[in-house]
């Protein structure tokens, strides 16, 4: 049998590199339990921690890089502990020690991100050429409102839609919004949670600057992802602006009545709550808002919704990773849905969006099963 | 003043300070100091020869000031206090300074700045102590008495120790019995010994022991004085029952209509409003359960006991439900029909699903009668001298009739028309109230002996009272119509609602057109209208000047003259009455709209300009309003500018004594209760006339609401309705339109009934109690007692576990707490002991999940101590006693007491599976048919490091122990603390565990910290052993370093009265002069008052501002630039 000794020096690296809490851990196994991997594999949080704390982690295992950072395991800790924090500091000690190996697909990301400042290696010039038809201002200092769509949306073709229905609905309603100049990066949320704290260091300052310079006071965004690091990441940075997430943005102007439906749209919809607008922040009413103030439409929910909402898997970088079938939680959500009797998925989140398409396509699901932003749905209705 | 002459002494504390801070060089330095006349340093101060080197000093030396330079004064001043005294220096003569916890520790890595800083405090304590005064230290007696709240085992067990020992005790305890929470266990791990044997005894010592005086159902209002010395004030709850008298019989359970969840068995089953709190209750006797009134007795304006009758209805105990409504007043019948039934809006089943249908069942149990046929009413015996005569035979008149013979009167109703009743029989419909149902209420109060004079109109009060009557009540009504006012008015074939109403019912034969329009919204409108159809009438239509939210008429009335054909005109009102040839032709009406809010809150009709539109009619009937009648009352009266007759608005007593008036003639055409309330009433004002005592003193008695009412356990009813009598049947006949419940459905829509104030007052349990026991007008009582000492035993309460929501526990049945299960195994509990799930299978598999709701920061931090062993004992019962497989899930075993290990050694032995490993769910998602039924708990098997899930028939939760909810209102009420997880603070953890910061006060028990029964018993006895030694010394003394006041300076402004939280200072007037005078006893010498003060006449004796001066000086004065 193989023994092993205690290693202080790996823990000591791990703590450095933000690894603090997982001094916290008494070993309960709650967090594996409740986390969504054990669905449909075995994925052992509680002994990543142990591993940890006696710096015995096994840097070149794949485990490294399988958590999805949806934090159902931290909301039910009973000790508290930012097991995140845990995960991220492993992985940093991985990409900038180099001690084990990034998964390739996440390399490539990371590096396209860190040259371009967007994961598809695209020009950042094309950044806002989602809007090139729609009429939309440059934000200038004075605009009230930067719309902030991030690379998804504004580079994936699919996904163009989300962003290009924020740009209709406030157009209609004549909202006092701009675009910032193509010098924007990617927020940098997801690449900081899989490691690469350098590359989010210099993405945040850039942005930072950017928004500075232009006397931004109020963001809306379309990714939880943006609101997340924006709202609770940028500050400590010196980034000091107000961040909206759309979906916020819109029930706010329902309460308004500035917005107001007049189509009706008789569908079943499901609405799937997204990890870091959910769980991250404690946004759960206002997407369920805009979506019952849609004349016609029912609203249902999934078995597991809001604070137990089961993660798309994609969040802290497994967006770029590629998760064999099988593995994928958004078939298990695209199954539930249809189960349920919904027409139609509704997101707020630029990777659940991509998740979910390709959940619906690979299942042969997409000829009954509509994926859709609530951005979407509302340009749609009104 | 002798020469100051300090001396200074320095201590190593072995290596503690000496280690850090060179305590030789402080010595030296210090020995430099003015006024220093001699510095030491020793290494242990604290020790024999420390204090030696003190008191030799004192006495060879003269030294008459010392400072001790040592660890932490809150240790070692009262040590060296003392070492002062027994010299023979004032111990107040003595300064501080403590060099380790503010130098050798936290400056361990500079030495040098720690020595300086010792010096620096050194310095200043030779500084204040110059100025330091002795201080008188007094002593006062200590009372004997202790006073324990908490009747658990902790307070069991303090109470029988001191008690044992000679000294008197108090025991205050909320509940109805003794016993606490260990009273509902089953058996006592680990020796599994049954805990009602060995507390019972206990608790009949408790109950019987002649120095222990118990007051259960009793809580602690108000707490003063200080130790040794405590005055305790304590509100006794009303139990109802006289403990003494009570036999514990049980009839009076037997008979109460109200069942509620029993609180003893965690509400697996239900008990009765009257109860015996526990099979072992200590006081032995029931107790009476009432949470304050139901708001449907609120409501009513008679005070009927609405949900007193209901409960009645609900046994089948119709008669009894009659008896109790004619107890507030005789009109079963007629409101049971014509109430608007106010108690119906309040109920509280309304904000369940929907209210229950009051009125209907107080007409069926009225029905009930007449179809059973009453016996003949017992008249009642006059007891008072005094007659009283009534005017008017209607509602408000026999009301107050009905409660004078009540009280012994002599009753006397002057009748003006032929028979009596008033509008009830001349104004309303017989469709709606039938004459024999009237003749039925009244008869009965005709039997009681109420003499009713018809056709006897009265015309001249002095008359009345001529004729020997000693008060006369008016109750005449407003039977005057109102005119509208318009032209055409007087036309034939124009009539009156209540002129025709009074036709209708003395049964005159009228004849009426075709068309009739009826104008008007109240109820008088809506019964012209439906009597209108059934003389024959062929197109009815009530024009309305509002809309239907404003109209006045009971809605069902309206929606069953609608279902009958009537058609209502609403917002349109008359402009002109038409005719051709004299004869009415036709009514020309306008459009209304509504605009503001008028007086009475309703929207204010407004007309809309030319919108005038006629309608062809045979007969205009106006039912737009009621007038007093002044003409059909004596002539003596008073009235107010509505022409109603003017009285006190609480005696009703008219300008005239002995006269009052009460009911429409005096409110104004009203409901019918509105009425008899306004009999009742002025009955209370006769009664109290004619007794000769104040008509207003303590007349208002406001019921108390109750609060909270529980729906848990109610399920989704609908309200049962009436039967109505077939549309076409109503034709032309004047037969009840509704009809009654029959007995079935009255029972099951009484059983609607949430029973709000749990006891309902039915006072059926009166009844049949042998001892004479029950009185249900007892009252809160307050007793003042004085204690020396008081011990805290108030114990925990078990965490809500539904506020886990992915545990399911109150979402599926067979997910159980603890507590829930102690009461399953125990052979007295609601299943006899047997092990069993809710459907009352015996369990093939349960699990046993640890540390619900502790070691977790999101519900409590602290590990609960007991779970792990409760959890083995529920492991070995069901080892024991079924077949089922076990699961123990844990995170950590905790098996530390005596014996614990062995046990846990026995339970493995036995073969219950341990899972290491915090549940993270428990649903009822099953996979496969073998699962069907079954709960699923999931966890993370961390000793296999794999997922597990296992299906079980029954899951424990083992709930964690916690502070009780109201834990901070009683650390305030005895001045103690609390730490962060609520619980109550001790004075040291290790070395004074049932001490408090306040001196007298002792904790014990599972309000200080969660713990078993041996620890609390441990820890109950020491705080016996605390109060007892306490008594034993017989005297304490009292804070010398108290507040004082100068009172030349003193301005009498009294903030420091208000600052004070121990109410020792109050504002006196001294030579004519405010000034504050200081209560040495009450003062802790915390200086709040001190730094209020905008004088600076309150000062801190030993704390005066020239000791804090030459502190602060001497702390500073090397610093200075």
């Amino acid at each position: 049998m193989k023994t092993i000794s205690p290693y202080k020096e790996a823990t000591d690296v791990i703590l450095e590199a933000g690894g603090e809490p997982l001094k916290l851990c008494y070993q309960c196994g709650l967090c594996t339990a409740v986390c969504p991997w054990n669905v449909v594999r075995s994925f052992l949080v509680r002994r990543i921690m142990h591993e940890a704390q006696l710096g015995v982690t096994d840097f070149d295992s794949e485990d490294v890089w399988t958590c999805a950072t949806c934090r159902a395991c931290v909301q039910r800790c009973p000790r508290g502990v930012e097991i995140i924090d845990v995960v991220r500091a492993v992985r940093r000690v991985v990409a900038s020690l180099g001690i084990g190996v990034v998964p390739d697909a996440l390399r490539i990301s990371a590096k396209n991100i860190a040259g371009v400042g967007n994961p598809f290696g695209e020009a950042p010039e094309k950044r806002n050429d989602w809007a090139k038809d729609l009429g939309v201002k440059e934000f200038v200092p004075g605009t009230e409102i930067l719309y902030f769509p991030c690379c998804v949306p504004s580079y994936d073709p699919d996904v163009k839609t989300v962003a290009r229905s924020v740009a209709t609905i406030f157009n209609k309603l004549g909202v006092d919004y701009g675009l910032i100049s193509t010098e924007a990066r990617c927020c940098g949320e997801s690449i900081r949670k899989a490691g690469h704290e350098d590359t989010f260091q210099n993405l945040a300052h850039n942005n930072i600057n950017l928004f500075a310079n232009n006397d931004v006071k109020t963001v809306v965004v379309s990714s939880p992802h943006c609101y997340h690091t924006f709202r609770n990441e940028y500050p400590e940075l010196g980034g000091k602006f107000e961040v909206i997430h759309i979906t916020q943005y819109l029930a706010s102007l329902i309460d308004e009545g500035k917005l107001k439906f007049s189509k009706t749209m008789n569908k079943k919809v499901i609405y799937s709550d997204p990890c870091y607008l959910g769980r991250h922040n404690n946004v759960y009413d206002e997407p369920r808002k805009i979506l019952q103030s849609i004349p016609g439409l029912e609203l249902i929910e999934f078995p597991d919704a809001r604070e137990n909402a089961l993660c798309c898997g994609g969040g802290g970088g497994r967006i770029w990773m590629d998760t064999p079938k099988g593995e994928r939680f958004s078939d298990i959500r695209v199954e539930q849905a249809v189960e349920k009797g919904a027409d139609i998925i509704a997101l707020a989140c630029p990777y659940c969006f991509l998740n979910y398409r390709d959940s619906v396509l690979s299942m042969g699901k997409a000829e009954t099963m509509q994926v859709r932003d609530i951005a979407e749905l509302v340009a749609e209705a009104v | 003043m002798e020469e100051v002459k300090i001396g200074v002494y320095v201590c190593w504390c072995g290596l503690n300070i000496a280690g850090t801070v060179d305590s030789e060089e402080v010595a030296r330095y210090a020995g430099t100091l003015p006024h220093v006349a001699v510095a030491r340093d020793y290494k242990y101060m604290c020790s024999d020869p420390g204090q030696d080197l003190i008191k030799n000093d004192i006495k060879r030396l003269g030294i008459n000031r010392v400072v001790v330079a040592s660890c932490s004064p809150r240790l070692h001043e009262p040590t060296f206090r003392k070492a002062c005294r027994d010299a023979g220096l004032n111990p107040y003569l003595y300064e501080h300074a403590n060099i380790r916890e503010h130098c050798s520790w936290p400056h361990a890595t500079d030495k040098n700045r720690a020595t300086e800083k010792a010096k620096d405090l050194v310095r200043a304590a030779v500084r204040r102590v110059y100025y330091q005064e002795p201080l008188e230290i007094k002593e006062v007696p200590v009372n004997p008495n202790v006073l324990v709240v908490g009747g658990g085992i902790a307070g069991i067990q303090a109470a029988l120790d001191i008690a044992d020992g000679e000294k008197k005790v108090y025991m205050v305890e909320r509940d109805a019995s003794i016993g606490g929470h260990m009273i509902q266990l089953d058996r006592t791990f680990p020796t599994l010994d049954c805990s009602e044997c060995i507390l019972t005894p206990k608790m009949t010592d408790t109950g019987h022991h002649p120095n222990i005086e118990l007051m259960t159902n009793s809580e602690v209002e108000e707490v003063s004085g200080y130790i040794g010395n405590f005055n305790v004030r304590i509100r006794k709850k009303p139990r109802y029952v006289d403990v003494d008298k009570c036999n514990s019989c049980g009839e009076c359970a037997k008979v109460c209509p109200v069942e509620v969840p029993d609180e003893f068995e965690m509400g697996l089953s239900m008990r009765k409003a009257a109860y015996l709190p526990l099979p072992q209750a200590v006081p032995a006797a029931f107790a009476i359960d009432k949470r304050g009134t139901a708001p449907c007795r609120i409501a009513c304006p008679a005070g009927v006991n609405a949900q007193g009758y209901i409960a009645l209805i609900s046994q089948g105990k119709f008669k009894e439900a009659l008896e109790l409504v004619r107890r507030a007043m005789p009109f079963a019948g007629v409101l049971g029909r014509v109430c608007t039934h106010p108690c119906e809006l309040e109920c509280e089943r309304g904000k369940f699903d929907e209210p229950v249908s009051i009125r209907a069942l107080k007409r069926f149990i009225a029905d009930y009668e007449l179809k059973t046929e009453r016996e003949k009413v017992v008249p009642i015996e006059t007891t008072k001298d005094s007659k009283v005569a009534v005017i008017g035979s209607g509602p408000a008149g026999l009301a107050c009739a009905y409660d004078l013979i009540r009280e012994g009167y002599a009753v006397t109703v002057f009748e003006s028309l032929p028979r009596a009743g008033g509008l009830l029989r001349y104004g309303i419909p017989e469709y709606r109230l039938p004459k024999e149902v009237l003749d039925n209420d009244i008869s009965y109060i005709q039997e009681l002996g109420v003499e009713i004079k018809t056709k006897s109109p009265v015309e001249d009060l002095a008359e009345v009272f001529n004729q020997g009557y000693a008060a006369i009540f008016i109750a005449s009504g407003a039977q005057g119509s109102q005119k509208m006012g318009i032209p055409g008015e007087e036309t034939s074939g124009v009539i009156h609602a209540l002129d025709f109403l009074r036709m209708v019912n003395a049964g005159v034969d009228i004849k009426l057109g075709n068309k009739v329009v009826v104008v008007g919204g109240g109820n008088a409108a809506i019964d012209a209208a439906r009597a209108s159809l059934r003389l024959g009438a062929r197109e009815v239509t009530v024009v309305y000047r509002r809309s239907r939210d404003e109209m006045p008429a009971i809605s069902s009335e309206v929606e069953e003259a609608e279902h009958e054909g009537i058609k209502i005109h609403f917002l349109a009102t008359p402009t002109k009455i038409l005719s051709r040839d004299g004869q009415l032709s036709a009514i020309e009406c306008i459009t209304m709209k509504l605009g503001e809010p008028d007086a009475s809150g309703r929207r204010r009709p407004v007309a809309v300009k030319g919108t005038e539109f006629t309608m062809n009619v045979d007969n205009v009937i106006i039912a737009i309003g009621q007038t007093v009648d002044k003409t059909a009352l004596p002539k003596e009266l008073n009235y107010t500018s509505w022409g109603t007759l003017e009285v006190d608005p609480v005696t009703l007593q008219t300008h005239i004594a002995g006269v009052f008036a009460g009911g429409d003639v005096v409110s104004g055409p009203a409901d019918v209760v509105v009425a008899v309330a306004a009999g009742k009433e002025a009955a209370i004002s006769i009664d109290r006339y004619l007794r000769g005592v104040s008509l207003t003193e303590e007349r208002q008695v406001t019921p108390k609401r109750v609060e909270n009412v529980s729906k848990e356990r109610a399920q989704l009813k609908a309200r049962a309705s009436t039967p109505l009598l077939k549309l076409d049947e109503r034709k032309g006949s004047f037969a009840e339109v509704e009809l009654s419940f029959d007995e079935k459905t009255a029972i099951e829509e009484a059983k609607r009934c949430l029973n709000c104030g749990v006891c309902s007052e039915c006072l059926e349990c009166v009844k049949v109690c042998e001892q004479g026991a029950i009185n249900h007008e007892m009252q809160d009582e307050f007793v003042e007692v004085e204690v020396g000492s008081m011990i805290l035993a108030t114990g925990y309460q078990q965490f809500d576990p539904s506020v886990i929501p992915q545990y399911g526990y109150k979402k599926f049945d067979n997910v159980l707490t603890g507590l829930e299960f102690e009461r399953i195994t125990c052979a007295g509990g609601p299943t006899q002991g047997r092990i069993q799930l809710k459907d009352g299978r015996e369990p093939e598999s349960v699990a046993i999940v640890h540390c619900v709701g502790s070691r977790d920061q999101n519900y409590h931090e602290y590990c609960s101590r007991v779970c792990c062993m409760y959890g083995l004992k529920y492991a070995e019962l069901i080892k024991e006693f079924t077949k089922a497989e076990v699961y123990e899930f844990y995170i950590d075993m905790r098996c530390f007491g005596e014996a614990f290990e062995e046990f846990y050694k026995r339970v493995s032995e036995m073969g219950v599976n341990f899972i290491r490993g915090k549940v993270a769910n428990i649903t009822d998602r099953v996979m496969g048919e073998e699962e069907r039924g079954k709960l699923i708990v999931t966890a993370e098997d961390t000793l296999l490091g794999k997922m597990i899930r296992v299906p079980v028939d029954m899951v424990i939760l083992c709930a964690a122990l916690e502070a009780r909810s109201d834990a901070a209102d009683v650390a305030s009420l005895f001045t103690i603390g609390q730490r962060g997880d609520g619980f109550f603070l001790e004075t040291h953890p290790k070395l004074a565990p049932v001490n408090t910061p306040t001196d007298g006060v002792f904790i014990a028990g599972c309000c200080e910290a969660p713990r078993d029964v041996p620890d609390t018993v441990a820890q109950a006895s020491a705080a016996a052993s605390k109060a007892l030694s306490l008594i034993s010394r017989g005297k304490v003394t009292t804070e010398a370093a108290v507040s004082y006041v100068d009172e030349s300076i003193c301005h009498g402004c009294g903030r420091c009265e208000e600052i004070c939280t121990f109410h020792a200072p109050s504002i006196i007037r001294t030579d004519g002069r405010l000034v504050s005078s200081i209560n040495e006893a009450l003062c802790k010498g915390c200086g709040a008052c001190a730094v209020v003060c905008p004088t600076g006449a309150a000062q801190i004796k030993h704390f005066n501002m020239q000791e804090i001066e030459g502190l602060v000086d001497g702390l500073l004065e090397v610093h200075r630039g």
